[in-house]
């Protein structure tokens, strides 16, 4: 990997850890825009049937078992970043090869 | 603005959920031509950003809290279809991992959050792709934004009310106001962040935005 993007993905982990892992758990505990919404016109019972994942390892953004302490949101927080992260440079390496009769990791200058 | 589980009718999230699923598809296929070296670590780590963001509610009103869309600024930096996709997984992650919007109702929110934004920030991003920005690419940049979050504050009632989920009592347009003026806040912290990260990231990696699927993202996206 070039030094440019080993330092993009470092920094920006870096970035995203602190805020999810950290400055997340300080944040409001109010109901969300859509949520007060629901409230305000009096829709808070569900009026139809619903999917809701199992709450496997996680219960929202805090560990099942940990109830809502800091390390409970930090563990959720990084987890989360970690998995949108590996899925998409997954995803980028599949669309990196869709680039047919060029070399993948030629520099970005040379392709049109 | 998760949509939580239970409150679409069939019929509405299953078209949604053909109409996002055939635009990841579409959008798929066009990054697969498109995107660079340099442009997936970029989408790694601007998924992962919105993703941390949208864990940090900030107050908007009493008793009311707001978090980013994201889906606006990602169109921006990458598009419309990469940034489709970064919504798609992390929307995805949200419902399926942190039970976070219901999961019948994730093409319904992949749209309001993700297609939309993504398209009207694909939209605003050549302004950016000039070689000076100033105050008019910061306004409607801002603006942008918050037209992004207030499009997809209207579009959850639309659906609420497609659904027949609105109590009887409530009209459409009583619904669509209580809706968008608690989202005119959380719209104006949108577009704010927004023109703050793209400046950002623009000064400190301006050749992932541009090369070289830049301007090619840019004609296919409008």
């Amino acid at each position: 990997m070039s030094p440019y993007n080993r330092k993009t993905l470092l920094v920006g982990v870096a970035i995203a850890v602190i805020i999810g892992g950290g400055v997340s758990y300080f944040a409001s505990r109010s109901p969300d825009g859509l949520e007060k919404t629901q409230a305000d016109l009096g829709l808070t019972q569900p009026p139809h049937e619903g999917v809701t994942a199992p709450a496997v390892v996680f219960h929202e953004y805090g560990l099942k078992w940990l109830g809502e302490g800091f390390w409970s949101n930090a563990i959720a927080g990084v987890t989360g970043v970690l998995l949108v992260l590996g899925l998409l440079l997954g995803l980028g390496r599949w669309m990196k090869a869709g680039k047919s009769g060029r070399d993948a990791d030629a520099p970005a200058s040379r392709q049109p | 603005m998760h949509i939580a589980p239970g409150f679409l009718s069939p019929p509405v999230w299953a078209t949604m959920a053909a109409v996002s699923g055939a635009t990841v598809a579409a959008s798929l296929a066009l990054a697969r031509r498109r995107v660079g070296e340099r442009q997936v670590p970029l989408m790694g780590v601007m998924g992962a950003f919105i993703f941390a963001a949208q864990m940090v509610n900030f107050p908007v009103l009493p008793g009311t809290s707001g978090h980013l869309g994201g889906g606006f600024l990602l169109g921006i930096l990458l598009g419309a279809p990469v940034s489709v996709i970064v919504m798609a997984s992390i929307l995805a992650v949200q419902a399926l991992v942190f039970q976070d919007g219901g999961v019948e109702a994730l093409g319904a929110n992949l749209f309001v959050m993700g297609i939309v934004p993504s398209l009207l920030g694909a939209a605003v991003r050549r302004l950016w792709l000039r070689p000076k920005q100033g105050i008019v690419t910061y306004a409607v940049t801002f603006f942008g934004g918050a037209v992004a979050v207030l499009l997809g504050a209207t579009g959850v009632i639309l659906m609420l009310f497609l659904s027949q989920s609105l109590p009887g009592s409530v009209s459409l347009l009583q619904a669509i106001t209580v809706m968008d003026v608690i989202h005119m806040g959380i719209g104006a912290v949108e577009g704010a962040v927004t023109v703050a990260v793209v400046k950002f990231v623009l000064a400190t990696r301006r050749e992932a935005i541009l090369s070289p699927a830049g301007p090619a993202c840019e004609k296919g996206s409008a």
